[in-house]
This record gives C-alpha cells, structure tokens and sequence, in this order.
C-alpha cells in the first residue's frame, strides 16, 4: 500500500511532463490569446469611410452577407505581405472583404490601396484606435470573419498565410 | 575595492530606480489626483496585450497608451472600478488582468499550487516517521 502511495508524485509528474510534451509538438502560437469575442455580435460603431463622404455605419455593413474583416495600415509591413491574400478573398467573391483603416493617414492609405489594389468594398477609418480596442484588436493586420448574422466566427492575429487563407476558405464553407 | 563598492552601489541604484519606471506620460495624468491614482492602480493590474509580461502602466506599447487613456476616460466619466474592468475583459478577456479571478476556469490554477503542497507535506511526514523508526531499531 505504501509502495504504491510513493508512485502517485512519478505519475503527476509522468502525466505535467506529457501535457508540456503535447503542447510543444502540436502546431499553436503560444503567444496567441483568443479573442473574447468569438460566437458574439459584432461591435456597433459609427465611423468616417476612407472613399466616400457617407459615414460609415457598421450596423448597414454586417448582417447581410459572411463578410471578411481586415484590420491594416499603410505603415504595417506584414499588412502588404497578406495583401495578396486578401485580395484572393475579394476575388473568389465568396465573402465580402471590409478593411479597418488603423491609425493610419487617409491619404496614404489611399494611395497604398491605389498602389497594391483595393480588395475592400468599404473601408472604415480608426483614427485613435478605439474600434479596435472594441473588436480587441492588440496586433494588426488582424482578420475576422463575420457570418451572415453579424456574429463573428473567427480571428486570426498576424499576417494571413497560403495555411491561413485555406483555413480561412473552409470555415467559410462551413459557414455558408 | 573602492571600485567594487561603486559598482555595488550603481546597480543597485539601477535597481531602485527601475521599479519606478512608469510609461505614463505627462499630457496622459489627470488634474484630479485622486483620479489619477485610481487610473495608476488600475492601470497596474491589466496587462499589456503586446509585451504581455508588463501592465500598461510600465509599457510604452501604443496599444498600452491606448488603454491608458481610455481609462482615464472613463474615470472622468464617473465609471466604477468593476465597470472598467469589465469593460476591458469583455473585449479582451480575464487574459487582461494580471491577477487572474477565481473562477471555475481558474480553479486549476490556484488550488493545483496547494494541492502539490498538501501532497508534498504529506510526504515529508511519512518519511520522517519511517526514518524515527528506523533511528530507533538501530
């Protein structure tokens, strides 16, 4: 009976060890938080829209159709490495690509969309940042996707990747 | 050995001096100072997002100032300390708070420390009576 009480700290041991060995091995960012967000409505707000003089009103903008959020700037490079993809989601038009325009100069932004083409079909603009504190935003480009009933279905921090654009195209499947 | 002492005393000078060094910056401080302190104490217990090892009253991160910032907002705008909390964990979750709740979630967390101590303990006892006796048959 004794022997076998002295086993129990090399089994908790055994098994902390395995879950550290788990974790090490499947494919995660540790540094990755999820979002709070995740299965609820998207934040409401009213902002000023990059091309045109209308406000942008995020009520008008979600709740139509599964709609692709891309939080970006001018002055973020991995912003202009995921452009590619982003204009790969524009382009398949299998969901609607909004673009956050963060603490950014309008003007430039214009210019860079000029430059590396516009994906998005409106772009709303977050001059102080306070959209994004409201979608938990703490690293852009950040993307999120939006089902057809303005709940968001997932968030992705960092740039999107050929793995990431092909998660991103089978959760929209499955969303649609 | 004149030298050693001076290089004793700087680092720890360093030292002292490193616990005080806050990111706020002058135009963020509130008039109010009672304002202000509740902003400071806040501000120390949530966590910056970006560093995530510092609270946004040590980073110089945007998102960090960001934060700051709004609090003090929302301090001026006679907001309850629970309600700016909520604020925060409701878009970035309990990971914002540096002190995480006691909560079904989190149970693990505080009580699995205990546990270990408990068992560890336990150990100890059992081993002290088995060499007691061992000490008396010899």
């Amino acid at each position: 009976m004794k022997k076998q009480f002295f086993k129990i700290p090399i089994i908790f041991f055994t098994f902390i060890l395995s879950i550290f060995l788990y974790l090490l091995i499947i494919d995660r960012n540790p540094s990755e938080i999820p979002s709070n967000l995740l299965n609820k409505n998207v934040p409401k707000f009213v902002t000023k829209s990059l091309f045109n003089s209308k406000k942008f009103f995020s009520e008008e903008e979600f709740g139509n159709e599964t709609t692709i959020v891309n939080f970006f700037a001018t002055w973020c490079k991995p912003c202009r490495d995921e452009h590619v993809y982003i204009k790969g989601f524009a382009k398949e038009k299998k969901v609607r690509v909004i673009g956050i325009n963060y603490k950014d100069d309008p003007e430039k932004a214009i210019q860079w969309l000029k430059e590396f083409g516009n994906p998005y079909s409106n772009v709303a603009i977050d001059k102080n940042g306070k959209i994004a504190i409201d979608w938990g935003v703490y690293g852009i480009p950040e993307t999120f996707l939006i089902s057809s009933n303005a709940i968001i279905q997932y968030r992705h921090v960092g740039p999107i990747t050929k793995k990431i654009y092909k998660k991103i195209n089978l959760i929209i499947e499955k969303t649609d | 050995m004149k030298n050693k002492n001076l290089i004793i005393i700087m680092c720890l000078l360093i030292q002292f001096n490193l616990h005080d060094c806050y990111a706020v910056e002058p135009n963020e401080i509130l008039k109010n100072a009672k304002q202000e302190e509740r902003a400071r104490n806040i501000s120390k217990n949530i966590r910056c997002m970006v560093c995530q090892n510092q609270s946004i009253d040590e980073s110089s991160a945007s998102l960090a100032k960001d934060l700051r910032i709004l609090i003090r907002e929302q301090i001026k705008d006679k907001k309850k300390d629970d309600e700016i909390y909520k604020f925060l964990t409701d878009r970035y979750g309990d990971y914002i708070l540096l002190k995480p709740p006691f909560k079904p979630n989190t149970l693990a967390l505080w009580l699995l420390p205990l546990i270990f101590c408990i068992i560890g303990l336990f150990i100890v006892i059992i081993n002290n009576k088995k060499s007691k006796k061992l000490i008396k048959n010899i």
